[in-house]
């Protein structure tokens, strides 16, 4: 490979680890996140509140009492499953970003300057940076697939 | 009240274990990297639990757990790492260094608490 064509690859990596890396900072979705607890907490504290509001009737109609037992039990059902779809959300998240914060890693080093002439970034390299099994599987399935 | 120290470089994760820890209340202490979790427990905190994820930077997961059982007050405190990686050489690495347990992400709410759940059962 000729020296020009290996300084603009370098560049074209710089240029996707900066791109990629963007995209990664993106992924941030703190502010849903927060809603979505602000809104199981307002749940909690919505069926506390009706708990609380037919304890202190001294003869609860039998009709309202009833609805209001079923939209607690709605609303601690809404809350236990916004809480897990936060919290795979948040996991998902999480991955997504490790799996950019690798392909950024390994562009940035290919796009070294100071790399000797002639010096790959192997497979193996790209592997030392997984931190998941999902990765190394995907890996691997890529590399059974280019050498058929 | 048990607490809970919690351990992870993302911050969406350490706020979202820790509504969930709170949500069934447990107080949660918290730390970025394994190095803030040293801190925390050489300043005092005495957890219950330790939820630790595995990459982190400064300290990793495997490094604090090292470190953390040479400290006196939680050479036996029950240690899980909770991590996206599955891979046996690391779990291997980590029950070597003193983890307790292990939860792969994605983890249930409800997964993650029946493990809190029996190891701190005195809530």
């Amino acid at each position: 490979m000729s020296g020009s064509t290996e300084a603009n690859e370098r560049v074209v990596c710089a240029i996707l680890a900066e791109q990629v890396a963007a995209l990664r900072d993106r992924m941030d979705a703190a502010n849903t996140f927060d809603l979505l607890w602000r809104t199981t907490a307002l749940l909690s504290w919505l069926s506390g509140l009706l708990n609380d509001l037919s304890t202190q009737q001294p003869s609860p109609n039998p009709v309202l009492e009833r609805e209001r037992a079923e939209a607690v039990a709605e609303i601690v059902e809404i809350r236990r499953a916004l809480d897990e779809l936060a919290f795979f959300q948040a996991q998902r998240q999480d991955f997504a970003k490790q799996i950019a914060d690798c392909v950024v890693t390994a562009l940035e080093r290919m796009a070294i300057a100071e790399m000797p002439p002639g010096t790959s970034f192997s497979s193996g390299d790209l592997a030392e940076l997984y931190v998941s099994k999902d990765q190394r599987e995907l890996h691997d399935a890529v590399m059974r697939r280019l050498s058929t | 009240m048990a607490v809970i120290l919690v351990l992870d470089d993302s911050a969406t994760m350490v706020m979202s274990l820790t509504h969930i820890l709170k949500g069934a209340g447990y107080d949660v202490e918290t730390g970025m990297n394994g190095r803030e979790g040293i801190t925390k427990l050489t300043d005092g905190v005495k957890p219950s639990v330790i939820l630790t994820d595995l990459n982190m930077p400064e300290l990793d997961g495997i490094g604090f757990i090292k470190e953390a059982r040479k400290i006196a007050s939680t050479k036996f405190t029950p240690i899980i790492v909770l991590t996206t990686e599955s891979g046996g050489r690391k779990r291997d690495e980590a029950r070597a260094a003193g983890a307790s347990g292990w939860l792969t992400k994605p983890a249930e709410p409800n997964q993650l608490l029946s493990v809190v759940k029996q190891l701190c059962p005195s809530k």
